[in-house]
């Protein structure tokens, strides 16, 4: 058994067009990783693969030393797209997972309220997506991610439909909850300033076919300084690798 | 506020339009002035008369609607027991759909008229109207189920999944409230097609009751007033059928229409 919490090595296709080729890498407990790559290179189609939804792919996915499975392992997923679920309230759409794992719904419910604390959203339990902001929608898949203490949780571009204030406030949030409450995190986005900011470690991807580019172990202080010398190296760093054309 | 104000614009502005179609049947009637062009008064006694003193039968008009009502009711009661079941269960294993295609998609195209001679030489009785009934109200409610099961999110579908969700609890709490008001969009066009299907059904159902009997009893004596109010009556029933249908959906997928608060 491997010492890493996850192991990852995969190609994916979908017809005869390769999506991500050989795409290696591990990550460890605790660990915050982030993952950055343009637009389309394969971010979504691999956050699918290590969280067991797709299972239609070349190589291995080991969690926790056995092949990754939603049945077996606790895996949280934040989606790209809006996910709350339309006909729930806040309360039993971040009550879900924890029911669906067979807790008995009181004590669901009342991890369910602690989640929603966690996201600042109390007060807003018993409203239904379509009365909630994007951005407050996405604090609600946020704590339903949380809601089952989860081994792995990865997030797929979890801002990117907000506005850059709302999402610079994410930031700045989603920090602060991995701080009162240290998961594993896989988290993918396109955005070169948002990865510098929460990464404790940046895994660079190329365009299609998306392979690894480069690693980055980003040892600043959390929370970060956005004009910080060290800072800006770093982003520069790797606007330069997404912009290089191999 | 702003919508109970709109409501009632809409409201004011219905009733100008009514009374704009009415007046325009008045100053047409009373220009062409024919028996076959009867007055908006003439009309209204046809009304009077039915309701209080029965057709050229003796039944009153209420006994027509009465057993209108009761085998529309019926057919789409059927209709729904067998095209929701049916569509669902061909939504969630599309093989079952591609491969019986064939016989089902030409069936949907033969206008229920064309079952008449059919229903006549194989059903008796009260079986006639409900079986044609169900023929026009069959097929939007099995279609529109059968696409709703295919337009279920993916995404809604996942996060069960990533939770380790088993098919039976996907199909429970997400597949099913998420085609839940196509289901009552389908069961409410069926509804207004099982209408439509009243006269045919009536035609050959060999009783002389019915709101559709009631109006091809009058066609033969050609008379005018009382096809009107007829045809009025199935038009008003049905709009109120369909409106109290919204009413109801509203209310139970009330967190589709949930005001936004920013
Ligand atoms: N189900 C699919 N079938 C075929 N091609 C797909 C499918 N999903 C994604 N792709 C293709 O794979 C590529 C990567 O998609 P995706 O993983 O969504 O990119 P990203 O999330 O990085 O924007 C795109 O070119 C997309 O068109
Ligand atoms: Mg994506």
């Amino acid at each position: 058994m491997s010492e890493h919490l996850l192991d990852v090595h995969v190609t994916k296709r979908f017809g005869n067009m390769t999506v991500l080729n050989d795409v290696r890498f591990h990550v460890d407990k605790n660990e915050f990783l982030v993952i950055v790559g343009p637009t389309s290179c394969g971010k979504t189609t691999l956050a699918n693969i290590i969280s067991g939804i797709d299972t239609a792919y070349d190589g291995t996915v080991q969690l926790q030393g056995q092949t990754v499975n939603p049945k077996v392992h606790n895996i949280s997923y934040v989606f790209q797209e809006p996910s709350c679920i339309p006909w729930y309230t806040m309360l039993q759409d971040v009550t879900m997972g924890p029911i669906i794992k067979g807790m008995d719904p009181s004590r669901a419910e009342e991890i369910g309220r602690r989640c929603i604390k966690l996201v600042d959203m109390a007060g807003f339990e018993n409203y239904y997506p379509r009365q909630l902001s994007g951005g407050m929608q996405q604090r609600v898949a946020i704590a339903r991610a949380y809601a089952t203490s989860p081994d792995l949780l990865v997030m797929d571009e979890p801002f990117g439909h907000l506005d850059a204030q709302t999402r610079y406030l994410m930031q700045i949030e989603i920090m602060r909850i991995w701080h009162e409450d240290k998961k594993t995190v896989v988290f993918i986005t396109n955005n070169i300033e948002e990865a510098v900011y929460v990464g404790s470690r940046i895994l660079v991807l190329s365009r299609l076919p998306a392979t690894i580019k480069d690693e980055h172990i980003i040892d600043l202080p959390y929370p970060r300084d956005l004009t910080d010398a060290e800072f800006l190296r770093i982003r520069e760093a790797i606007t330069l690798q997404c912009e290089a054309v191999d | 506020m702003n919508k109970s104000r709109q409501r009632i614009t809409n409201f004011l502005y219905n009733m100008l339009s009514l009374g704009v179609v009415m007046f325009l049947w008045y100053l047409l009637s009373n220009w062409q002035n024919s028996p076959y062009f009867p007055r908006l008064s003439e009309i209204w006694n046809a009304f009077v008369t039915l309701a209080q003193y029965g057709d050229i039968e003796g039944i009153f008009l209420s006994e027509h609607i009465w057993a209108s009502l009761i085998r529309i009711f019926a057919g789409f009661a059927v209709a729904c027991a067998i095209g929701i079941p049916l569509g669902l269960a061909m939504g969630l294993w599309p093989k079952l759909y591609y491969r019986t295609r064939s016989v089902i998609e030409p069936i949907r195209f033969i206008p229920p008229l064309a079952w008449i001679p059919i229903a006549i030489v194989f059903m008796v009785g009260f079986n006639r109207y409900v079986f044609l009934i169900w023929l026009g109200a069959f097929f939007p409610i099995f279609i529109t189920t059968l696409l709703s099961v295919t337009r279920v999110n993916p995404v809604h579908v996942n996060v069960a999944k990533v939770f380790g969700a088993s098919r039976m609890y996907i199909i429970r709490k997400i597949v099913l409230p998420s085609v839940l008001p196509d289901i009552a969009t389908g069961m409410r066009v069926g509804l207004g097609v099982a209408w439509m299907c009243i006269l045919a059904a009536e035609m050959i159902g060999g009783e002389m009751i019915g709101v559709g009997r009631l109006i091809l009893k009058y066609a033969e004596l050609l008379r005018m007033s009382e096809i009107l109010v007829g045809m009025v009556i199935i038009g008003v029933i049905g709009f109120i059928m369909n409106e109290i249908f919204i009413m109801v959906e509203n209310y139970v997928f009330r967190w589709r229409s949930e005001v936004s608060i920013d």
